[in-house]
């Protein structure tokens, strides 16, 4: 969900009520202002930065990438805005540059050794989660530091000590209760997330009801359970056809596939919807609390249609796809400030010049939360 | 003396001021009603022009301005040549159109042409040793599920191998190979070339061969594969291409990522696809220095194709092999 990191904070900016139904006024507190974040970029301008950014970086055999990435985020970040203020983005080309040659370095000898010498995955799979919570740590402070709202810098002022119970632990346990233990680790992982975030010094609070998110997983391995029976037995019902007509056989064998692929792709989007808006709904700020109305059948119809445009485009519907994406997690998010506070920044990061140059970051990942 | 309207804020807290900033004899004012601050131009950073996007002026000591006025502060000062590049660039649409074409363009010529050359030119580097782990798993593997020992007699087996040396003989820069008898039924008349360089031969192939010329021109066809390094190649390419694609799709959310793993897909068949014409003009190359006739290469094709078993039917973007009759063609057989 790389997308979802403009929104507002650089992890997780999508809200909603459980339900995914618009959140009316009446939601709102007496006394609460409502502030929605708004998005003014264009599909159209947006593809002309996108077309412009992929010519250089081909004819630069992927240096360019870097810029390009600059230049994208700063043209998301300031058609965002929230209460009237743009958000703006402070990444250094140079810094991605650097970060992005090493993960092609070690995504190649992942590639070639994995397969060479099967063992090694072994090694790689260690070393991954072994560096996990360093990764995380760095990847979401760097995207943290490098957008800002209203002159004054996010920060994830976690150390790298407080995610490694999580992040070692988990993996671990997930695995001894055969991935029972999964909901409780995307509830944990994501109240790490958002309770790290600060903007200047006022930090963001978040605790998952882990009941809650059970609930949701239950109900999302229900759709794909279903979904899958009724592609088996569309199989069943197509096979006389392939005896028939060998030469759509192939046919015969896409559709069922197709069938389970919607199925998980809208399973996936009712996990994206509930949990981002549950998470929304339980996160709070100095004189702000959230709400997230993302819609599971809105988010699956957005990676189904933007999927088809761009395998019908040959990709060049991406920039579209970007924009309407966004647009409508923008639309879903809701502020509600109950008391205008000042917010201050934080002495730490007061130093950094605007180039963020001594931000020297090479664990630029986005994580998908 | 210039001036613009702005919004300033102090670095230290989210509060916004209306100001107006003047620019006059190397200084930058910022007066506003709560603020008056005022630099030497020259220590004002100006950020550069993205589309229509708020434009930023950087202040020392953390504080900053903004302005909606792009066209003001383009006014104030000029940005390096390569920034005002990129912003007309973008700003045109007669531009995006070339830069499509040109994408486009640039794209294949990096998947037909430098991607293939360069991962040719880096297999040349690693030596077959490093494949041998994985001929070894690939043997045995494919032993445990497909195939069992050869029930051909030695002599047959030892004449065959002792053809296929000469043929190899013939080329000039044979590649080091070690040839496999091993009967399936499961599989039925073929041949494979497994990494470092291992020929798997079937019984049945050599029962279905009505000449021995048909059972090298095949043998002959995966000493192509071994000889161009396919095994490196298409591991190289695979890799590449994966990025590749993902570098166009990348920021489109992970459900889509069918959107990443179709197109990869394609390309890589097409990959597959071009090294199986690179393994038979090989064989057609090397048959035709040994005085075979390359009949015999199209005449076990076509008897390979009409005793498989009947799979589905692919069409040819998603199929590993190139079109028989394209590879008859090659054969010299209409």
């Amino acid at each position: 969900m790389r997308v979802a990191l403009l929104t507002l904070y650089s992890p997780a900016l999508t809200t909603a009520s459980p339900r995914g139904e618009p959140l009316s006024e009446q939601a709102a507190a007496a006394g609460e202002r409502v502030v929605r974040p708004e998005f003014r970029g264009s599909a159209r301008e947006y593809f002309r930065i996108w077309i412009v950014n992929l010519l250089f970086t081909l004819l630069t055999l992927g240096i360019y990438s870097a810029w390009a990435k600059v230049r994208k985020q700063r043209y998301l970040y300031g058609n965002t805005r929230l209460d009237g203020d743009a958000f703006n983005y402070f990444g250094s080309a140079r810094a991605i540059l650097k970060g992005r040659i090493l993960a092609v370095f070690v995504f190649f000898a992942y590639a070639v050794l994995t397969e060479l010498y099967p063992v090694s995955i072994w090694a790689f799979l260690t070393a991954g989660v072994i560096l996990l919570p360093l990764i995380l740590v760095r990847a979401l402070r760097f995207n943290a530091r490098m957008s800002a709202w209203r002159g004054l810098r996010f920060d994830f002022p976690a150390r790298v000590r407080d995610a490694v119970p999580l992040y070692l632990g988990m993996p671990l346990l997930v695995a001894a209760t055969l991935g029972l233990a999964f909901p409780w680790f995307i509830a944990k992982h994501k109240q790490f997330v958002i309770s790290h975030h600060a903007f200047g010094i006022s930090p963001l609070g978040c605790s998952m009801p882990v009941g809650k998110v059970y609930g949701i997983y239950l109900r999302a391995g229900l759709i794909i359970a279903g979904m899958t029976i009724v592609a088996i037995l569309g199989a069943a019902v197509l096979s006389p056809v392939v005896v028939v007509l060998p030469q759509a056989g192939w046919l015969a064998f896409l559709l069922p596939v197709l069938a389970i692929y919607i199925a998980y792709a809208f399973a996936y989007a009712y996990l994206q919807a509930r949990v981002t808006n549950l998470a929304w709904q339980n996160t709070y700020g100095a004189g702000v609390r959230f709400a997230s109305t993302l819609g599971a059948i809105d988010l699956a119809g957005l990676y189904i249609s933007n999927l088809l445009a761009i395998l019908f485009t040959a990709g060049l519907a991406v920039p579209w796809a970007v924009v309407r994406t966004l647009r409508y997690r923008m639309e879903n998010f809701t502020m509600l400030v109950s008391e205008e506070v000042v917010h201050e920044a934080s002495p730490e990061l007061l130093n950094i010049s605007a180039t963020g140059q001594e931000l020297g970051e090479i664990f630029n990942v986005n994580f998908g939360i | 003396m210039s001036s613009l309207a702005a919004h300033y804020f102090d670095g230290r807290h989210a509060q916004r001021h209306a100001v107006t900033l003047v620019l006059s004899g190397g200084r930058a004012k910022i007066v506003g009603r709560e603020v008056g601050v005022e630099f030497a131009a020259r220590r004002v950073r100006i950020s550069t022009r993205i589309a229509s996007t708020p434009r930023w002026i950087y202040l020392p000591g953390g504080g900053a301005c903004v302005t909606d006025d792009n066209d003001g502060v383009d006014r104030l000062v000029r940005e390096r040549p390569m920034q005002r590049i990129v912003h007309r660039l973008e700003a045109h649409a007669a531009f995006a159109a070339l830069a499509v074409l040109l994408v486009v363009t640039l794209f294949w010529v990096i998947v037909d042409r430098a991607l293939p050359f360069a991962a040719a030119k880096v297999a040349e580097h690693i030596p077959v040793e490093a494949e041998a782990t994985l001929g070894r798993e690939a043997l045995a593997g494919m032993e445990q599920f497909w195939l069992q020992p050869s029930q051909l007699a030695p002599e047959e087996r030892a004449a065959l191998a002792a053809k296929l040396e000469s043929l190899a003989a013939r080329a000039g820069d044979p590649p080091a190979y070690r040839l496999e008898f091993r009967s399936s039924p499961l599989i039925g008349a073929n041949a494979f070339a497994l990494p470092s360089g291992v020929l798997v031969l079937t019984d049945e192939l050599v029962k279905l061969a009505q000449a021995d010329e048909e059972i090298l021109a095949v043998l002959a066809h995966e000493l192509g594969h071994v000889r161009h390094r396919h095994v490196m190649r298409r591991l190289l390419e695979g890799s590449a291409i994966a990025l590749l694609v993902a570098g166009v799709t990348g920021d489109v959310a992970s459900a889509t990522s069918l959107a990443a793993a179709a197109p990869t897909l394609v390309l890589q068949t097409k990959f597959s696809r071009d090294n199986e014409r690179e393994a038979d003009a090989y064989a057609i190359d090397l048959l035709h220095r040994a005085g075979i006739k390359p009949h015999h290469f199209a005449a076990i094709l076509a008897r390979m194709e009409a005793q498989a078993p009947r799979g589905p039917m692919l069409p040819t973007f998603l199929s590993t092999h190139p079109p028989t009759g394209e590879r008859k063609a090659l054969s010299g057989v209409k």
